[in-house]
């Protein structure tokens, strides 16, 4: 007998359950990753290969991929601390502060682009003030040991870097927010009266339990970073080679008509993405063996 | 049929319903009792009734009197006025005021999404290239451009440089452009109808003047530090941002930077050879839904080679032909200059496919094939 797709649950409404989920879930995800792994069946895996092996596409991807890795892991530092921040200590204007962690994803992503834009561009204030004294600093600093900095954020890979925190930011944040609130302080102090130092403590205890939601929120991060487009390519100065990203190539593609090497290069960026979202699945996995859950 | 009613204010019961009481009340059997009691509007009822009434509400509207232009960036503000005109114009001839909505965007991206089925009944493009696009995909005749006067051009542009006020670089032509340490503005012709005018005014320059236009256009991406996407885009750069010393612009463009940003902050400088650009206009034949809306599109379409439009087109600063009720001071305004028109490239289509195609002499430039 032919085992049923969904086994019968005492619980009611199982099957209504089941099938609006997986409804939704293919309307929404499946659907449009099938229809673009069947472009790019259409198109044959060596003219891919061709598509994607071309030195300016790597040089897009390498730019995309590296950045929103540094983003991320700057975003799961700083969102760490600003959830434990947020939760764990009251100031005047927290909740002001709470609420604008949010602003990044509320915001159009234009808008965001052209705001950091006007903030990093050598005549912006940000951006103004690193030319006439960071660089200069900088320089007297480092200048003997070869480095050069001139001083330009907005336009290079730098300014590339920053839409890519700002866009990320919340994602850690938010994910690490309610784990913090659900921490005992019971468990630092039996921690504390054991005899364990504040570094041991924030070692062996309190980052065990931070790890699985801070991973979680540098995984949404990061591919939140990836796909970005509507704010980088603003503060990017899109020069080939340089600081253009893979999503404007695909763009600069389709601009030609050119569907095929769309869907290529967006075939590369998906099997990169599920790489390192496996990956960092995995080592959640693991990182959940070795501590429990908890 | 099951039906549930109301019993007392917080039980309902559900059964077969038996009988219908004179009061509207119904009686239903539950299998263990007879109950009688008003009956309650079912969810999925309501949900159907409520879903009836959002596709009556969000049904399309009679199209016969609207008309969507599509349209490319710097574009805005004379279609703004020209639709004005245009709708007090058809008004005179009797018929009630149309809805006329105009979007803007790069001129590819456009083409790409009437291509891909924006429901556009007139497209006016950057370039004759883009509306060949929308003909291969079948929505308007091979033959569109011979359609309408001038290559189906009511105006015309050029591209000239907008520097920095008292040009403090020397700018004067395109040889000065790829000096060490100029840095020039100019969009992405991957992605920008206007960039790629910019591209071949800069090779029709170097042909004539004996250079490698290759070696040539080379050397000015490469004092090139920002693509925009579009010609927008490079305007805002340049003038808010305050990087480069010399934008290439469309020739209307740079004039309504100089009346929109302040004439003391930037000059035009008009270069020995530019471009003769013709941005064309069609009307998309797939598109039309009726004969009424085919009346409006042509006439929308004719209206623009009309003295009022053409002095409406030299106001915001584009060439136009008909000078008979234009403002002297807005046909004076601009200089003589040698224009180059696209056939001397061979038509689009060869531009297309040996410039900007991929792998094409654009891309080239960035990594040497």
């Amino acid at each position: 007998m032919a085992r049923p797709l969904i086994h019968r649950s005492p619980m009611p409404g199982l099957g209504l359950s089941a099938g609006i989920t997986l409804t939704m879930l293919s309307l929404v995800v499946l659907l449009p990753i099938g229809a673009l792994l069947l472009q790019g069946a259409n198109f044959g895996l060596s003219n891919i290969w061709a598509t994607v092996n071309r030195p300016r596409v790597w040089a897009a991807l390498y730019l995309s991929f590296r950045l929103s890795l540094f983003a991320a892991i700057f975003n799961l530092v700083f969102g760490v601390l600003l959830a434990w921040v947020l939760v764990r200590y009251r100031f005047p204007g927290r909740r002001i502060l709470d609420a604008a962690v949010d602003l990044p994803f509320a915001l159009p992503t234009a808008v965001a682009g052209i705001a950091l834009t006007a903030l990093y561009a050598p005549n912006g204030v940000l951006g103004g003030f690193a030319r006439d004294w960071l660089a200069p600093l900088g320089n007297l600093v480092f200048g003997p040991f070869g480095a050069q900095f001139t001083g330009k954020i907005a336009y290079t890979q730098l300014g590339i870097f920053i839409a890519l925190v700002f866009v990320g930011l919340p994602f850690v944040t938010r994910t690490v927010q309610p784990v913090v609130e659900e921490i005992e302080r019971e468990v630092e102090e039996a921690s504390a009266t054991l005899g364990a130092s504040r570094a041991y403590t924030i070692r062996r205890v309190i980052l065990p339990m931070l790890s699985p939601a801070a991973l979680t929120g540098f995984a949404l991060a990061l591919a939140r970073a990836v796909g970005e487009y509507g704010s980088v390519i603003f503060i990017a100065g899109n020069i080939p080679m340089l600081t253009e990203i893979a999503p404007l190539l695909i763009v600069i593609q389709l601009e030609e008509f050119n569907y095929d090497a769309a869907a290529a290069i967006g075939i590369a960026m998906l099997a990169i993405s599920f790489a390192m979202l496996l990956a960092i699945n995995l080592i959640q996995i693991w990182s959940r063996r070795r501590i429990g859950h908890v | 049929m099951i039906t549930t009613i109301r019993i007392s204010d917080r039980i309902t019961a559900q059964g077969e319903e038996i009988a219908k009481e004179a009061d509207g009340r119904v009686t239903i059997a539950t299998g263990l009792h007879m109950l009688t009691g008003w009956p309650v509007t079912r969810l999925l009822k309501s949900a159907a009734a409520a879903l009836a009434l959002a596709m009556v509400t969000l049904a399309p509207q009679a199209q016969a009197q609207s008309l969507l232009n599509v349209s490319y960036d710097p574009t805005r503000e004379f279609y703004r006025d020209y639709n004005a005109a245009f709708a007090r114009h058809w008004e005179s001839l009797g018929n009630s005021a149309p809805t006329i909505e105009t979007s803007h965007g790069g001129s590819g991206s456009q083409a790409r999404a009437v291509v891909d089925g924006l429901n556009a009944q007139v497209v006016t493009l950057a370039l004759a290239a883009d509306i060949d696009r929308v003909a291969e995909a079948g929505k308007l005749p091979e033959d569109w451009q011979a359609q309408l006067p001038h290559n189906s051009s009511p105006y015309t542009s050029t591209i000239v440089f907008l520097v920095r006020k008292g040009n403090p670089k020397e700018l004067n032509d395109w040889g000065d452009l790829v000096e060490e340490g100029v840095q020039v503005i100019t969009p992405n012709p991957k992605t920008s109808g206007g960039a790629r005018w910019n591209y071949l005014a800069a090779w029709a320059w170097a042909e004539k003047n004996g250079q490698d236009p290759q070696e040539f256009v080379g050397k000015l991406y490469k004092n090139t530090p920002v693509l925009d996407n579009a010609a927008r885009g490079s305007t805002t750069t340049f003038a808010q941002r305050g990087i480069g010393d010399v934008l290439l612009a469309w020739e209307n463009e740079a004039y309504l930077a100089l009346k929109e940003l302040g004439e003391d902050q930037f000059d035009i400088v008009v270069p020995s050879v530019s471009v003769l650009a013709e941005p064309p206009v069609a009307l998309v034949e797939g598109n039309i839904a009726n004969d009424a809306q085919r009346e409006l599109a042509n006439e929308y379409l004719n209206y623009l080679y009309s003295p009022e439009a053409q002095a409406l087109a030299f106001k915001h600063f584009y060439r136009a032909w008909d000078t008979s009720a234009a403002a002297p001071e807005d046909v004076e305004r601009f200089p003589e200059v040698e224009l180059v028109d696209i056939e001397s490239f061979g038509g689009w289509k060869q531009v297309q496919d040996e410039h900007f195609g991929d792998g094409g002499i654009f891309d080239q430039i960035y990594v040497p094939q």
